[in-house]
């Protein structure tokens, strides 16, 4: 929660509560200023919202509107684009000073389930549950490709190691429903956190406890083998994800009808565009409902009908609050839309750990 | 739930959290799956397909047995019908040949899977055995058709050879474990390999027979796995005997040694693969 950004002073322990964090366009959104010790009588308001800046014209206050400042400890209104939005209320104590508390709000065009309910997700056991963990590579000074170059090294006494911490300290819990991100520059360790969380990589120090399955997007590649047709595909990735046989038979149609291949099945998968087959994997990774889903830059290759088709249908597994989303992404903007919580990794240190629109306003100040 | 439900249309008899294996079962259809991929692609676009398998060790037999049945006779009557010896030492061989060679590789190969996806990584050099083994049942149609041909009597004893796979399938088990291991760090196993094999195939009496050989290379033949696992098949298929007792200790001793040793090293060794692959 966005706690920590009112401005001095706040003798009330102030919040602005939001009835949705995200909200679906047409949806209508109600500003709840929170008041500690105070009865809040002789306290007046403007109600502040601002839509894109305010250079871009779509804002509204209440000073404006009615002239003058109100009394009422609520506010409702229905955005009229989609976007983020930042609310804000001036308060007016009755003898003091004026200050303002503020939220960000995120307006979707569609979002199937409407608004996201979070509410009791702080309550949700973690999923993943990350305790200072530490990454440390031996980088051999010289690389030892050969036997004979080994035993040689190895006879001189020249075996050389340079560590490298690829993680320092990393600490994080992911509460079951949550969508959490990782963001960070190239090569700041937010694979090697991924690879560590998914279970093929040992961490060096620290735990991490993952509980429940794990559906990762499987590249071009990995599990796919181009030769093969794309029913093939379907069935041996879902085999390597772990699927039942008679899963796959199941919903086969439903993943050859999201992924849009009706008319290429029996293709060789070599024919298709690395976009293609992002489809087909992110239609396998999500056709059941895992416990953790880690969507990582795989998804960037598919065109923008099919980016906003994935993203809807993340959106529709964290509303189920059932799956754990983990994405990784260099598109801050779909972080920032998607993501609940947001760690910021860099070069290897844990930068930052809050709410998904503070540290990537953070993140972006860096650029 | 509910909204990914009807996102999906009509309800379905496995629910979507249901979709998993317990693990046993999950590597049972990886392992299917990972053979029924290797066996199309193996085949693809080839007009003759799956009778090249057949095709393969018949031709095979046919150069050396033309190369070698006059020298081999006059050394060793006693050898039987010659192209059959010469067509079970091969496909054995063979079999050996191709599951360590590729289950060597394995590992190496599965490295952008591996590296997002938790999957037990023995199912790699065990379903490239396993795959050596379907070629092999394909090949049993070319050494039944030379059985045919030659008019060799199959008898009972020719129910043993399943068994005799059986064991040189968990020798080659335990050698492509250690292989891939190996290779994993060492890039150099792969090239050290080709020579052992073909040392190997020379070392091993698949178109001689131990008779010519020398008093102390008869001797070592007793250190040859792969001449304990032919001698069984040629026992069984060929003269139609059980095999000695020597023999089927050495098939099983071989077995046990080359599992024990893989599966220690694979163990051992298989956290620190996604360091070097």
């Amino acid at each position: 929660m966005a706690l920590e950004e009112q401005s001095a002073p706040n003798p009330w322990g102030a919040y602005l509560d939001v009835n949705c964090k995200r909200c679906r366009l047409g949806d209508s959104v109600r500003m709840t200023p929170v008041l500690f010790h105070t009865d809040g009588a002789g306290f007046r308001y403007n109600y502040v919202w601002i839509n894109g800046g305010w250079s871009n014209g779509n804002w509204e206050t209440t000073l404006a509107k009615t002239g003058s400042y109100t009394t009422d400890t609520s506010y409702e209104f229905t955005p009229p684009h989609p976007g983020t939005y930042d609310l804000c209320v001036d308060i007016f104590p009755p003898d003091g000073v004026q200050f303002t508390v503020q939220r960000r709000l995120v307006v979707y065009e569609d979002l199937l389930s409407g608004k996201i309910d979070r509410t009791g997700i702080e309550d949700e056991e973690p999923v993943i549950s990350v305790r200072d963990v530490s990454m440390i590579f031996n980088i051999a000074s010289e690389r030892y490709g050969s036997l004979k170059e080994y035993f040689i090294a190895l006879m001189r006494n020249e075996l050389t190691f340079k560590e490298f911490r690829a993680l320092d300290g990393i600490s994080f819990d992911v509460r079951r429903g949550e969508a959490f991100g990782l963001v960070g520059t190239n090569g700041s360790g937010k694979s090697t956190m991924l690879k560590i969380i998914a279970g093929v990589l040992d961490a060096s120090e620290g735990v991490c406890d993952v509980k429940g399955t794990i559906a990762p997007l499987i590249e071009l590649g990995a599990g796919f083998d181009l030769e093969l047709t794309a029913r093939e595909n379907i069935y041996l990735n879902g085999s390597l994800l772990g699927y039942r046989k008679e899963f796959i038979d199941e919903r086969f149609d439903d993943i050859v009808a999201f992924a849009e291949l009706e008319n290429f099945l029996d293709m060789p998968l070599k024919n298709y565009s690395s976009g293609m087959v992002a489809r087909i994997a992110f239609a396998i990774a999500t056709i059941t409902e895992p416990d953790i889903l880690i969507v990582d830059e795989t998804l960037s290759v598919g065109d923008f009908l099919f980016q906003r088709k994935c993203e809807r249908r993340i959106q529709e597994l964290i509303a189920s609050n059932n799956v754990t989303v983990l994405l990784v992404s260099h598109s801050i903007d779909l972080v920032e839309r998607i993501c609940d919580r947001v760690c910021w990794i860099e070069k290897g240190e844990q930068r930052m750990l809050g709410d998904a629109l503070e540290v990537c306003e953070a993140y972006k100040a860096l650029q | 739930m509910e909204s990914s439900e009807i996102a999906l249309g009509e309800s379905q008899a496995i629910s979507a959290r249901d979709a998993w294996y317990p693990s046993r079962l999950r590597d049972i259809f990886i392992l299917r799956q990972l053979v029924s991929k290797d066996f199309k692609l193996k085949y693809r676009r080839s007009v003759l397909g799956v009778a090249w398998s057949v095709l393969n060790p018949l031709l095979m037999m046919l150069v050396m047995a033309a190369v070698f049945s006059h020298f081999m006779r006059t050394n060793d009557p006693s050898i039987g019908n010659y192209p059959l010896y010469l067509i079970l030492g091969n496909t054995a061989f063979s079999l050996m040949n191709d599951a360590t060679n590729n289950g060597m590789r394995s590992i190496i190969d599965a490295a952008s899977l591996l590296k997002k996806v938790k999957i037990n990584r023995y199912v790699f050099p065990v379903q490239k055995v396993l795959f050596g083994v379907v070629n092999y049942a394909f090949s049993l149609v070319a050494i039944a058709l030379v059985m045919l041909f030659f008019r060799v009597p199959i008898t009972p004893y020719a129910l043993l050879l399943p068994v005799a796979i059986a064991l040189l399938a968990l020798f080659c088990i335990g050698l492509s474990l250690f292989l891939s291991a190996a290779s994993v760090f060492f890039r150099d196993v792969i090239h050290l390999w080709s020579v052992v094999i073909t040392a190997w195939t020379y070392a091993t009496p698949l178109f001689y027979t131990v008779s010519i050989l020398p008093d102390w290379m008869v001797r070592l033949e007793n250190f040859n796995p792969m001449y304990h696992y032919i001698t069984f098949i040629r026992d069984v298929m060929l003269w139609q005997t059980l095999p000695s007792m020597t023999t089927v200790l050495g098939c099983v001793v071989s077995a046990a040694i080359s599992l024990a040793i893989g599966t220690y090293v694979f163990k051992k060794f298989e956290r620190k693969f996604i360091l070097y692959i």
